[in-house]
């Protein structure tokens, strides 16, 4: 421990190192690497808290787990494996979610200096919000591949982590997920929506035939596979070839167009079982393989299904039939729509939205927040610009470069400036105050026990002592008109915000339920546009005017992870190798990925020539799409 | 411990490998991955620098790592040799980081080498794809650097000093060696001639010369002495080399209290950047234009030159 041997660091530092106390929030790729690295540097007062278990994906960086500790609490095995170099040291180490309000301002006030080495954007906000209520430094951390990132965040000095606008998840035209796939992620995402359908929590129809030909009269698919008791091949029957007849009878969905699916062949119903299990998940599959993995998976998938406590599984990648149901439905999908194939491998990537990971990049990031926190021990915040790592030298061989000073706090920021706030959007008739809560105020805003007022009126509140209830209103109904204005706050993150809300009809059932905008400037420039612009060129439901928002969050899943990112991808065009080679003519929506993201990753490694906005701005979408897929993961295990 | 018959290197990639790897696959491919596991590597010096290196190769999953070290463990190891269990008994280093060290991937082969390096033969390195080397003499790296050259062996050589480090590789055989490039003189003649050196080219310069002269680095025992002699030895390097007079001396104050050991964050640092480059290298995507890297803690950028 450098900090007990004299004359390794000034007494002054010395001291300051000894004695503060610092949390750690995360103990995985960087929370190892940073564990290490505070121990052997001397710190001595550490606690650390992680909610996550080990998993053998894991091993390949997180060097404080072994095969042995699979299974068990990162928190608890990682203090104990550093206890073995240096027993010297306090660690208390707390297997649970930092978002818990048992860690309140009293837990934080304990330290010093909190470093995130988080997965979830909704964490870190959280953290974020502690931390400048408290008034505590925080590093904030990230990576991604070969690139990572080190920020300070001080209040009044630096930039919050909330201070930019975030990027929002990669969306699909629903209509493009139902009637016309183009490429493999469309029949990816399709194909776990039709996981969902039959054994998710939904059962809303989404990805048969489409709007409502048949009626009420038609049997949602959950209910039809349950009347057939889940027959494999009649099951395969019904969603590959009947309900591609009904697709093909509604041919306004595809005149006009070069998409049109293709029955497969009907001798393949009852063709022979062909063996696949030999076939490594990085080889393709035949058609005739991807039918028996069809056929094999869906029977275990059902008794799981019954076995389940709500009767409702939620899709996970790392479930071995869940897996190959998307991986098998997805491509017989593409079969019929004339979409290569993917292999297993790849599926699992775009699907499970997995973010390659390595042990170098964590622990050089784990290295410059060491550095950083040494920094900030001394009161030095102007040395602690933020700091990026590039997977390749930039032209001037940078490789770990910084931004030239501290980004100043934004003073709109919704989050650290008392003057922000938020524009929200939508249909009041119908938008529930549940759902203001649910997806507004909790899933959006990262709030963790909201309350809102409306002119010294209670409209939700965390305390339930309060009685009150108005969760089954509509926001009219509670009170709310167009262009009222209500404050939203969060007394255990000391997070306020005002909401200016406005009232938009819903014109189609495909219509985002709600926007939040950052000002009302916004809100005018997306009316302008929205007049303005042509529907896009694609996916168009005849009976539906609102082209631009016929668009769906991919569920669990920002953007088949980095490949299909065009914007976000500066700081992440790492997985390009074996991916989406040869679609690029029908990608116009997404962009001709590698090359867009390659040229913007060029670009943006030069801290002195591009904007610092530019900059972060990049980042934190590359950033985000880590975090959406934890966000993902972890509301599954809620 | 996984038994030898399932090392790597022995045929395919195992169904348990793919799993353990999955995240880095999805990253460098499995041809990356497969080239991983057929590259023997030699690294020398098991301080912390060299823990560090021998966790990011052992992880990566290289076939196997040879950890030549005949020095024994010191108090001074604290500062970052992670790998040493604290109630270890074992004296030497190398030997006292095996259990840890295979603990972190039963996959690869780790062999200890007690032999202090001098006491090989030139040819020692041509039984290895990549060597690495820390905590060596300058003289040592010298000899070392051009015995790879002649064999065509890729080299990487690092050094951290307190918070500061470097490292110097050669992995085409287009640029200097080793030695052309830190001569170790007191005055820099072979180069200052030609080009703008980098004010951290001084700083290691005289760090190295430093190193010979009193055949240790600097020490925190003595840091005061240390730190003057340092002065002394840049004072002469820069006014050495007229045709550099922005590189002034008391650019350096900042730098001279955070010299001594090894330091956790910086080993960390440059332990992850000469190992992630030296695995490009064997994946055959090396940083082919550079071949010294600096990690600047007091600026924290971490930078390629060419020299």
């Amino acid at each position: 421990m450098a900090a007990t041997i004299a004359g390794v660091f000034n007494p002054e530092l010395q001291n300051l190192i000894k004695e503060s106390k610092v949390l750690l929030v995360g103990a995985g790729g960087i929370g190892c690497e940073v564990l290490k690295n505070l121990v052997l540097t001397g710190f001595s007062e550490l606690e650390v808290i992680d909610l996550d278990t080990i998993e053998v994906s894991n091993l390949n960086r997180q060097f404080l787990f072994n095969k042995e500790s699979v299974g068990k609490a990162k928190s608890h095995v990682a203090k104990t494996s550093v206890l073995k170099f240096n027993p010297n040291v306090n660690i208390m180490s707390h297997f649970g979610d930092i978002m818990d309000t048992k860690y309140g301002v009293a837990f934080f006030n304990k330290f010093k200096l909190v470093i995130n080495a988080l997965d979830n954007k909704k964490a870190r906000s959280h953290v974020n919000r502690m931390c400048l209520s408290c008034q505590i430094p925080l590093i904030e951390s990230g990576t991604m591949g070969y690139n990572g990132q080190v920020e300070f965040i001080k209040k009044g000095v630096s930039m919050c982590y909330e201070c930019n606008p975030r990027s929002e998840p990669r969306t699909y035209p629903m209509c493009t997920i139902r009637n016309t796939p183009k490429e493999p992620i469309h029949c990816i995402i399709w194909a776990k929506f039709l996981f969902n359908q039959l054994f998710g929590e939904t059962d809303e129809d989404v990805s048969m035939d489409e709007d409502g030909k048949i009626g009420s009269e038609k049997l949602s698919a959950r209910n039809w596979a349950i009347q057939n008791n889940y027959d494999p091949k009649k099951l395969f029957k019904k969603v590959f070839f009947d309900d591609i007849k009904v697709l093909l009878n509604l041919e306004h969905l595809y005149a006009e167009k070069n998409i049109k699916p293709v029955l497969l062949d009907e001798s393949l119903l009852d063709q022979e079982h062909t063996k696949y299990s030999d076939v490594l998940d990085s080889e393709m599959l035949t058609l005739e393989q991807n039918i028996s993995m069809f056929w094999d998976c869906v029977t275990p998938i059902k008794e799981k299904w019954e076995r389940s406590a709500n009767k409702c599984l939620v899709w996970d990648k790392d479930d071995d039939m869940m897996m190959n149901f998307v991986v098998s439905c997805s491509n017989l999908r593409s079969a019929i729509f004339n979409i290569p194939f993917k292999t297993h491998f790849d599926i699992k990537s775009m699907a499970g939205n997995i973010i390659p990971a390595i042990a170098t990049a964590n622990a050089m990031i784990a290295g410059q927040i060491v550095i950083h926190a040494l920094r900030i021990l001394r009161g030095k915040f102007e040395k602690c610009q933020n700091v990026f790592l590039r997977s390749m030298p930039n032209h001037k061989g940078g490789v770990l470069v910084k931004d030239k000073c501290i980004q100043p706090p934004n003073p709109k920021c919704n989050v650290c400036s008392s003057k922000g706030e938020i524009v929200f959007v939508t249909d009041m008739h119908n938008f529930t105050v549940r759902q203001l809560e649910e997806l507004v105020l909790k899933k959006k805003l990262n709030m963790v026990a909201p309350d809102v007022t409306m002119l010294d009126r209670v409209i939700i509140s965390s305390d339930e002592t309060d009685g009150v209830d108005m969760y089954d209103m509509t926001l009219s109904e509670a009170g709310m008109t167009n262009g009222c204005s209500f404050d939203a706050e969060d007394d255990h993150q000391n997070f306020r915000v005002k909401i200016i809300a406005y009232d938009k009809e819903k014109s189609g059932e495909e219509d985002l339920d709600f926007e939040i905008l950052n000002n009302i400037n916004d809100l005018r420039t997306a009316n302008e546009q929205n007049n303005k612009t042509k529907p896009d060129e694609n996916d168009e439901d005849d009976d539906d005017d609102d082209e631009d928002d016929c668009v769906i969050e991919q569920a669990a899943s920002p953007a088949g992870s980095t490949v299909c990112d065009n914007n976000g991808g500066a700081v992440n065009y790492v997985m390009v190798d074996e991916e989406e080679i040869g679609h690029d003519e029908v990608t116009e929506e997404i962009g001709n990925e590698e090359e867009d993201t390659e040229k913007i990753s060029n670009e943006e490694v030069d801290a002195e020539e591009i904007s610092n906005e530019e900059k972060l701005a990049i980042k934190r979408k590359a950033d985000e799409a880590i975090e959406d897929i934890n966000d993902a993961k972890k509301s599954r295990v809620d | 411990m996984a038994s030898e018959l399932m090392k790597n290197g022995d045929g395919e990639m195992s169904k348990d490998e793919r799993k353990v790897y999955d995240r880095q696959i999805r990253l460098w491919g499995f041809d990356g991955q497969n080239k991983l596991r057929a590259t023997k590597v030699l690294l020398i010096g098991m301080q912390g620098l060299g823990a560090e290196i021998a966790k990011n190769l052992i992880l990566s999953g290289v076939n196997s790592i040879t950890l030549k070290d005949h020095t024994e463990v010191s108090i001074l190891d604290r500062c970052s040799q992670f790998l040493i269990p604290r109630d270890s008994e074992e004296r030497n280093r190398a030997k006292a980081s095996l259990s840890s060290a295979q603990k972190l991937n039963p996959n690869v082969k780790v062999i200890v080498d007690t032999t202090p390096i001098e006491e090989n033969v030139d040819s020692f390195v041509t039984s290895f794809d990549l060597v690495i080397a820390t905590e060596c003499s300058p003289s040592t790296y010298k000899r070392l650097s051009e015995n790879c050259r002649k064999s065509n062996v890729k080299i990487f050589i690092a050094d951290v000093y307190g918070l500061f480090g470097y490292f110097y590789q050669d992995v085409n055989s287009a640029y200097s060696l080793y030695g052309e490039i830190f001569p170790n003189n007191a005055e820099i003649d072979t180069l200052t001639s030609t080009k703008k050196l980098p004010q951290l080219y001084y700083l290691t310069s005289a760090l190295l010369k430093f190193q010979s002269d009193s055949n240790r680095k600097p020490n925190p025992d003595t840091s005061e002495e240390d730190i003057e002699e340092l002065k002394s030895i840049i004072h002469l390097q820069i006014n050495y080399s007229s045709s550099d007079q922005e590189n002034k001396d008391d650019v350096f104050e900042e730098y001279y209290g955070e010299l001594f050991c090894e330091l956790s964050p910086t080993t960390s640092i440059i332990g992850a950047m000469v190992s992630q480059t030296a695995l490009n290298t064997v994946m055959n995507k090396p940083v082919d234009k550079y071949n010294v890297f600096f990690y600047d803690h007091i600026e924290h950028e971490g930078k390629f030159h060419l020299l």
